[in-house]
């Protein structure tokens, strides 16, 4: 009788705590930078889009904002001992938001639309060879090599989509009213304006959302964005500059948000077009360079501190990141040493290009190179480019035989940009290396985690000793909420799952 | 009159061919959409596959009398970023900026009709000196710096009105203020002068010689003569906040053609951007000859020049 009243007593102090998780409630509202292109996810490109699309649907994975692979809308899943097929076991009882059961077939649609001709990103999806589903709640994914990043390409690119709805309304119609599995629903779509979400009642996560309503507003201008968070017209805002957020740090009503941003910021030299045959093709005098350009007076200087100097392409956060790889010294007098064992005592001249404006001071970054070079007898013709022409020929054929770029990679794995930078026939390739070239081909068909670690380690200390860059920095991110905000975790590619974010009051 | 007009006509079409050619070429020359548009790690199959997809692997003057040919026929291509057809993004976004460059262009002659006649009829009165220091204003301050000053004012510090969007009338209120200053100042400067001038000219001075109240000379003598040089300045203004809103759009994240141009060149979104472009130049154009027509109608010796 005790026991039993003991627990009616401990049921009734639980009731209202329990409604309370299982009722979303309140109006989250967040600014964004610019519109989102699509809502279409096979069609997201731009992080904000990516970012806006991805509350509509679920994945089969997802990784949270350390890097930890969490099971989606697969509970559990296998890999043959080649690492060529993965077996994906599914959530039973999901639905999408117009009712249609979620089974095995919409991931063989997901795969399907995201190989149709016009979608402008097929990558993430060409790297399956085949995608079956063995029963209702089975799907079978066989790449034709191993693939380490494979997973990587699911949780970026993969998210369930209905087939029987998709064939119903046709891509276009499927634009103007997407349906996902996701946390939340599609309300409204004001191009320009806003995008109105609202809780998915049956969310197969009984304990997510949190919140009723997400309402994203389009807000261009970075002075507009400050003005709204202060005057609480909107709840989370990003893409602060260092300024932007001391400002903020000040206002009680404000929480100032930073984390370390995955890209890497490098001056590159080339030893393919315009770089072979030039100095810089000499080991010596690439060392020389990273020994002569001020990093730490950069970073202070320009960024005000706010970020790490780069070691390397694998940066904090990277899996295989190497803590005790000490970044190269600012010592001009050893540069100068350097340059004289190569052979170039009296200096020389070489070009440098910039990508004009595309990042925060890089052009400003660029005149301090030119003047730290200058230093050491280095005569930098310094050259700026817009951003379009900059990238618009293969191999940076565009750019000098060096210049200045900045290089993300989605969820935690440094390959995409190393392999980017030097696999031979790619086309953003910019310095190639046989021996480069084979620890990439190791860490393409090593799946093993701890295995893949230790490759990177060893590759980050060659790059170190034959820097094929001048590892810059990399940068940390600002963004503010108003202190109302809960659970509002931003991941390093500047993305967010909403599922756990609230509001209180 | 006929005959004039015609030569007008004419005029326009060779205006919006030369548009054509211009926007098509220098929005080439910011350099190559793929770049931007694909993501880094395609492979050059892929590269070619989009430049095919939407013709940039045909030569320029080839890709340039295919879209001329479509633009004739009313075709604006489609959007490379949006996948939707331009003119569908346009119709969208023009209620938007029309909303706003009409409410700008009726606070700039409520402003400024008032205030212009009267500071010409009462020379170095106080209202006088407000005119001139609005004439002055919309002369100097840049209306992006404005508009950036009366977010802070009135919207951080005072906390009286909304600080970005377009969700209500009381949204409308800063950026119609922002983009109509300079407007106004043009127009109170304006009027001002040409009342000055008319004051002066000797049919007032018969009719204040037959002893005309004042009032009446200012209402039936001055006013009317002095708004038909206004006439043009209006037209031209409102191309100008049709097209020159991209900033004020921007800053107030006003749903508009400025904020889609803005999001369009920084996307290298080459269609849209022509198709904005050719839009907007389109409507100036015929706003000016529509303006050319009521000048016309109004003072009968201007079609004769």
């Amino acid at each position: 009788m005790r026991t039993l009243r003991r627990c009616l007593l401990t049921l009734l102090l639980l009731a209202p705590t329990l409604s309370l998780q299982a009722q979303p409630s309140g109006e989250l509202v967040i600014a964004l930078p610019n519109d989102p292109t699509a809502l279409y996810i096979a069609n997201a490109s731009d992080v904000t889009t990516i970012a806006v699309t991805r509350q509509l649907y679920d994945g089969l994975l997802w990784l949270d904002d350390q890097g930890t692979l969490h099971p989606g809308l697969a509970e559990r899943w296998e890999v043959n001992e080649e690492s060529t097929q993965y077996t994906f076991y599914l959530r039973q009882g999901v639905t999408f938001h117009n009712g249609e059961p979620f089974t095995a077939e919409a991931i063989v649609a997901a795969w399907e639309y995201g190989l149709t001709p016009g979608n402008e990103y097929p990558q993430y999806y060409s790297s399956a060879e085949s995608v079956e589903a063995l029963d209702d709640y089975t799907v079978r994914v066989t790449t034709p090599e191993p693939d380490a990043l494979f997973l990587i390409d699911l949780v970026e690119g993969w998210f369930a989509l209905p087939p029987r709805y998709l064939e119903e309304v046709g891509l276009e119609g499927f634009q103007a009213a997407p349906v996902g599995t996701g946390p939340f629903m599609l309300e409204e779509w004001v191009p320009g304006d806003r995008i109105v979400m609202r809780a998915f009642p049956d969310y197969w996560n009984p304990d997510e959302p949190k919140v009723e309503r997400v309402v994203m507003r389009v807000i261009p201008d970075s002075t507009t964005r400050m003005a709204a968070i202060q005057t609480g017209e909107v709840d989370i805002v990003n893409r602060l500059n260092v300024e932007q957020a001391t400002l903020l740090e000040s206002n009680p009503g404000v929480r100032v948000i930073s984390y370390p941003n995955d890209r890497v910021f490098y001056v590159a030299f080339k030893n393919l077009n315009s770089g072979a045959g030039t100095p810089v093709e000499s080991r010596l005098v690439r060392q020389a360079f990273n020994h002569a350009i001020n990093r730490p007076g950069i970073l202070q200087a320009l960024f005000g501190g706010h970020g790490q100097l780069a070691t390397g392409f694998t940066a904090i956060g990277n899996l295989g990141y190497d803590p005790e790889l000490q970044p190269y010294s600012h010592d001009p007098q050893r540069a100068r040493e350097l340059l004289a064992e190569a052979g170039y005592a009296e200096g020389f001249t070489i070009g440098l290009t910039c990508p004009a404006d595309a990042y925060t001071n890089i052009n400003e970054v660029c005149l301090s190179i030119q003047r730290d070079l200058a230093a050491v007898g280095i005569d930098l013709e310094l050259e700026f480019l817009t951003t379009s022409k900059f990238w618009s020929e293969p191999n940076y054929g565009s750019t000098g035989p060096m210049f200045v770029d900045g290089w993300s990679t989605p969820a935690g794995e440094a390959l995409p940009r190393i392999e980017g930078a030097h696999y031979p026939g790619l086309y953003y390739t910019s310095w190639v290396d046989d021996i480069i070239t084979d620890y990439i081909d190791r860490l393409t068909a090593t799946i093993d985690r701890d295995e893949r670690a230790a490759i990177y380690r060893e590759l980050s200390r060659y790059l170190f000793d034959n820097p094929p860059f001048v590892y810059l920095y990399t940068l940390n991110i600002f963004e503010a909420t108003t202190s109302r905000v809960t659970g509002y975790r931003p991941l390093p590619t500047e993305t967010w799952y909403l599922n756990q974010a609230g509001v209180d009051g | 009159m006929l005959q004039f007009l015609f030569r007008r006509l004419l005029q326009s079409i060779a205006l919006i061919i030369g548009v054509l050619l211009l926007v098509f070429f220098t929005v080439r020359l910011t350099g190559d959409p793929v770049g931007l548009m694909v993501a880094r790690n395609a492979t050059p199959e892929q590269r070619e596959a989009f430049r095919v997809a939407h013709g940039f692997d045909r030569p320029l003057s080839e890709q340039f009398l295919a879209w001329f040919g479509n633009a004739l026929r009313g075709d604006l291509g489609k959007s490379l970023r949006l996948h939707l057809p331009n003119h569908e993004l346009i119709m969208q976004r023009l209620p938007a900026t029309m909303e706003l460059a009409l409410a700008a262009l009726l606070l700039a002659l409520i402003v400024a009709l008032p205030l212009g006649i009267i500071s010409g009829v009462f020379p170095g009165s106080p209202l006088d000196l407000l005119a001139r220091a609005i004439g002055l204003a919309g002369q100097t301050i840049p209306s992006f710096w404005l508009a950036m000053i009366l977010i802070l004012v009135f919207a951080v510090n005072a906390r009286l009105l909304p600080s970005f969007g377009r969700d209500s009338a009381q949204h409308l209120i800063l950026p119609a203020v922002a983009l109509s200053v300079t407007s106004m100042g043009q127009m109170v400067r304006l009027l001002r002068s040409a009342v000055l001038e008319i004051t002066h000219e000797s049919y007032v001075r018969t009719a204040r010689a037959k002893g005309v109240r004042e009032a009446v000379i200012t209402l039936r003598h001055v006013t009317p003569n002095a708004l038909i040089p206004l006439v043009s300045v209006v037209g031209v203004n409102f191309t100008y906040m049709l097209g020159g809103s991209v900033y004020i759009e921007t800053i107030f994240a006003w749903p508009g053609l400025g904020t889609l141009l803005n999001d369009a060149i920084s996307d290298s979104d080459f269609p849209l951007v022509q198709a904005i472009t050719i839009f907007i130049a389109t409507f100036a154009i015929s706003i000016n000859l529509l303006t050319d027509l009521i000048y016309d109608l109004l003072d009968p010796r201007a079609g004769q020049r």
